[in-house]
């Protein structure tokens, strides 16, 4: 099943059968033409020896006159006769017939030429105005025999040279078939984020257009990606700026105004433009997650990013966190901008949702990365959505529901999946964790 | 403290302008980097706040520039640019920190806070100076009776003397520490606030040096 769904099994298979079918073709009419020719050759020998025999046995006849019985010929040496013969008086009676001439084998033979009966094919003739008649059989198994002998003579040779033919074939199509093969080991080989051209050299002419097609096809896909990236960096960076003035000018107005209404309303208005910021953020974090192209194109140690990263949590909530970090540099393809991401909105998801005990950030040197809080036990049915957009595990927390998701996005660019826990120990805590390498 | 800010965003800018003055330093704000580059050629700061992408240049560029001609002026990038790849670029280009938009103002003054005490040696925002216990961060002063209060401008001409312990500030100094780039220049005011700081920190918390400027003594 496997060879007939290969493209060389199937050439290689449909030119052998067309091979053999068309040999055999040619061995059947080489056997109906041989045939023609054994039977022409044998009735023209069959037509000789009656012709010969004939004068002969009337000039024995004639010298041993009228009224004498049947004569029966000797042969010369005793063997088995190959060709049988009699000859007969016009009134059908046998005069004289060769010793192994079966009388049978002439009956019903009437007229002069050629006659083919169950077994025998009987030549028979006339002379001296019909008074002898000859009549000469010889048995068709010769011919039979002559036939078959020369059908295998065409056929063994078919047999060795068949299995030789197939190999032939297949070694042909399979040389025939490398630049295919080729081209589909460079496509099977490519990962999921090379969108680098192909550029395979010695290409045949009808597999240059499948190559220039995929390549218009990856350089599609690739400006479509980057377009879908440089859209949510852009629209975060062109958010950003009008963003802070406003949160900016508000804060002032917060300062600069009187104790009283105005105040509070100004400070409210803060708070609101925080929770945009914050909303406008996650979406932005969210769409560039969801648009895959998470990997880097080299190996990044994730280390020093995540130390940055630590460094920023520390700095805004001292004491909060317990690093547990490879002292090895940990290398992965993930993006370390992603990576950054990603950890952040796991660190700050188990800040936000935890309780206020310590949150262990861990990085393992074989690239495993995950953050654990201490919280109530989490049920598995709860566990299950909340990698869900606005899934926020209960309507008492204030968190965007985006957190989750957003690591979940970049986990699956990274072809990886987000493994969640909870209970972690104790009957207590959740745990994220995600293979990086 | 004097503060070059460079922002091309008038909102932000004016905001953050404004934030740095009631927090007692001189700011100046310069839209884009010619300008900067102009400020920076006449008067001398003491913390350069920087955007990235300015109309005229990008702001490591001229980070980078600054740093070949040997400036050591602590400059903070604030910036919508959030990718933590460009952080670390920032930082190695010579970036004191590294700010990312929208910002907290609060945050902001803690930092430029912080930024200012790496730079005069001196990590701990609490100073003891004799009777004197000095709170940088909160601008609060506790001498032997009880807290004093220093008006903005006197603050100002404490603060630079406390960031240059032992040494000997120039009148022109102090003027660029409490005037902005465009503000005149009043005669006689920093005799009039030394004065004031005498009066209520005591007659030796501040020596005349004649023809040079002040330095920082111990009341």
């Amino acid at each position: 099943m496997r060879l007939m769904r290969s493209l060389r099994g199937q050439l290689a298979v449909g030119v052998s059968t067309i091979l053999v079918v068309l040999w055999l073709g040619a061995v059947l009419g080489s056997a109906y033409v041989v045939r023609r020719e054994i039977d022409e050759s044998f009735d023209a020998a069959l037509q000789e020896t009656g012709n010969r025999l004939l004068p002969l046995a009337v000039v024995e006849l004639i010298g041993a006159g009228e009224g004498i019985p049947a004569m029966r010929i000797l042969p010369i040496e005793q063997d088995d006769e190959n060709i049988t013969y009699d000859v007969r008086d016009a009134a059908g009676r046998v005069l004289l017939y060769s010793h192994d001439a079966d009388p049978k084998v002439f009956e019903g033979i009437k007229g002069e030429g050629f006659f083919t009966t169950a077994d025998h094919r009987v030549f028979s003739r006339s002379a001296v105005s019909g008074q002898y008649t000859i009549q000469i059989a010889e048995p068709l198994i010769h011919r039979q025999t002559a036939l078959r002998e020369t059908v295998l003579a065409m056929l063994v040779p078919l047999g060795v040279l068949l299995p030789l033919s197939l190999f032939g074939v297949a070694l042909w199509v399979s040389r025939g078939l490398q630049p295919l093969s080729h081209l589909s080991v460079a496509l099977r080989l490519k990962g999921a984020d090379d969108l680098t051209p192909l550029n395979l050299q010695s290409l045949s002419t009808e597999l240059i257009p499948i190559q220039a097609a995929a390549n218009r096809l990856m350089t599609r896909l690739k400006r479509a990606l980057e377009a879908e990236r440089s859209f949510a960096a852009n629209a975060a960076h062109e958010l950003r700026t009008p963003i802070a003035a406003t949160l900016a000018q508000t804060q002032r107005l917060v300062a600069e105004s009187p104790e009283g209404p105005l105040r509070v309303r100004a400070a409210q208005v803060e708070a609101e433009l925080k929770r945009l910021s914050r909303l406008a953020e996650k979406l932005m974090q969210l769409a560039r997650a969801e648009g895959g192209a998470m990997l880097g194109t080299e190996h990044a140690d994730l280390v020093p990013i995540l130390q940055v990263v630590l460094t920023d949590f520390a700095r805004s909530n001292p004491g909060r966190i317990k690093a547990e970090i490879a002292a090895v540099p940990v290398a992965s393809r993930l993006d370390p901008d992603a990576f950054a991401v990603l950890a952040r909105n796991l660190i700050e998801n188990a800040m936000l949702h935890g309780s206020q005990t310590p949150v262990t950030v861990a990085l393992s040197a074989d690239g495993l990365f995950s953050v654990t809080n201490d919280c109530a036990p989490i049920a598995p049915e709860v566990l299950a959505t909340l990698t869900m957009r606005f899934e926020r595990a209960g309507a008492r927390t204030s968190g965007s529901g985006l957190g989750l998701a957003i690591a979940a996005g970049i986990a699956r660019g990274l072809g990886q999946e987000l493994l969640l826990r909870s209970p972690v120990a104790k009957d207590r805590g959740f745990q994220v964790a995600l293979a990086l390498t | 403290m004097r503060i070059l800010l460079i922002e091309d965003d008038p909102g932000l800018g004016s905001a953050v302008r404004d934030q740095i003055a009631a927090e007692g330093h001189v700011p100046d704000l310069a839209p884009d980097l010619a300008y900067a580059g102009d400020l920076l050629s006449t008067m001398n700061y003491d913390l350069i706040l920087l955007d990235l992408g300015l109309p005229d240049g990008h702001g490591l560029d001229f980070l980078k520039a600054l740093r070949a001609k040997g400036s050591v002026t602590p400059v903070m990038i604030l910036t919508a640019h959030d990718r933590i790849t460009e952080r670390i670029k920032g930082l190695n280009a010579g970036a004191d920190d590294y700010i990312v938009k929208p910002f907290d103002l609060a945050e902001l003054s803690a930092r430029i806070a912080a930024v200012a005490r790496r730079y005069t040696g001196n990590p701990n925002p609490l100073i003891t100076l004799g009777t004197l216990e000095i709170d940088l961060a909160s601008h609060a002063i506790l001498g032997s009776d009880g807290p004093l209060d220093l008006s903005q401008r006197e603050w100002i001409i404490f603060e630079a003397l406390l960031q240059r312990p032992g040494q000997i500030v120039s009148k022109s100094q102090i003027e660029d520490q409490l005037y902005s780039f465009d503000a005149e220049v009043e005669s006689n005011t920093i005799e009039v606030y030394v004065s004031r700081l005498r009066k209520k920190l005591g007659k030796d918390v501040v020596q005349t040096i004649r023809g040079l400027g002040y330095r920082l003594g111990t009341p």
